[in-house]
């Protein structure tokens, strides 16, 4: 059977110092400090659980290629957001919310990298249809409501089939916000709040 | 009212045991039924809450209503392909006995806001307990809709949809 990377059983697990491991999601705190504080020892664990079938890339994948895949969605969130607020294509207070949200979850999935002995990707190339998104604030929101659309599939992808547990949780934490970005942008729209 | 209103709501379907059903333990039927029982709960809350909204309140109270019956058949099917018996609900009046009084638009979102973060509470804690990816990713689709209906009666309540980067259902 081939060893897939970060999933070593032999590899010992890291862990934060000072934080203790969180059993429930009693003790998940709703503030940034307080998730990654709860979260990150289950984020910096190393886990070897079964892998059962989603859809096809998380089915082969290992969990340090969904989570690197998940943080180059992230990044490519961040810098649409941030190229919206320099072009004045998002409303600012709502693009500047959104934009540090997926900083957020950019800091999370790189400690669970770095948990896995993995430096974080570097950011990948912008989609070309980021320019002409940004002409307007309508364009730019449809064009990020694309960009959520499949970051929420694809967390939904890795929440199912992660093996390590502790991981499961915060993800679909930051998948849950990241539908509450599609009803921000589809506010910001005018439109129904709620995808049909 | 805030968290004990949930908790009330807790009391009258998300706390009732499960019932005696055919897998064993470690099967996630039990963890599933659970959460049935709540969403059971959740169903007849919306109507109580609905009781007291108009217009964009009541359509989407109403269409959440409508996607919270969507997952109590998720779960039910679910539950049959475990081999499971599903959690019955109970009558409207039962439930409605057990619910906060709500005397007022302000108060029946506030009530439909702590089950929605409940909602999410519970189903993260299911990702993280259930054993077998078949069961994982339906909840996990789920997840995504509970958390869109938070953000929707953050936005009727006129505050951000998205106020915290992590949605935990931390009541």
């Amino acid at each position: 059977m081939t060893k897939r990377a970060g999933n070593d059983p032999a590899r010992p697990e890291p862990t934060l110092a000072a934080d203790p491991v969180p059993s429930t999601a009693d003790r998940i705190p709703p503030t940034r400090r307080g998730f990654l504080r709860a979260a990150a020892p289950a984020l910096l664990a190393v886990g070897a659980a079964p892998v059962g079938a989603a859809t096809a890339w998380a089915q082969d994948a290992s969990d340090v290629e969904m989570l690197e895949r998940l943080l180059a969605l992230e990044h490519r969130l961040e810098s649409a957001y941030e190229a919206a607020l320099r072009r004045d294509a998002i409303e600012p207070r709502l693009g500047a919310t959104l934009r540090d949200q997926e900083r957020e979850h950019v800091d999370g999935l790189e400690k669970a990298l770095s948990g896995y002995g993995r430096r974080a990707p570097r950011a990948t190339v912008p989609p070309p249809e980021l320019g002409d998104a940004l002409a307007d604030r309508d364009s730019f929101a449809r064009f990020a409501l694309d960009l959520e659309a499949e970051t929420v599939h694809a967390y939904v992808d890795a929440t199912a089939a992660l093996r390590h547990p502790g991981l499961r949780q915060p993800l679909g934490a930051i998948m849950a916000n990241e539908a509450q970005h599609e009803v921000a942008l589809r506010e910001s729209l005018g439109e129904s709040l709620l995808s049909v | 009212m805030g968290a004990a209103a949930a908790v009330a709501l807790a009391s009258c379907g998300g706390g009732d045991p499960p019932p005696r059903s055919g897998p064993g333990p470690g099967s996630g039927a039990g963890l599933l039924n659970s959460i049935l029982a709540f969403e059971h709960a959740v169903v007849a809350a919306y109507d109580a809450i609905a009781e007291l909204l108009q217009g964009d309140g009541l359509h989407y109270a109403r269409e959440i209503q409508a996607r919270e019956r969507n997952h109590v058949q998720m779960l039910q099917e679910l539950l049959r392909g475990l081999g499971a018996t599903p959690a019955p609900g109970r009558t409207h009046a039962e439930y409605a006995r057990s619910f906060p009084v709500l005397d007022s638009p302000d108060a029946a979102l506030h009530f439909a806001e702590d089950v929605e973060e409940r909602l999410v509470r519970n189903y993260l804690e299911a990702l993280a307990k259930l054993p077998d990816t078949d069961l994982r990713r339906p909840l996990a689709e789920i997840v995504a809709e509970e958390g869109a209906d938070l953000a929707v009666i953050h936005v009727l309540r006129d505050e951000p949809a998205a106020p915290t980067a992590f949605v935990t259902g931390t009541l």
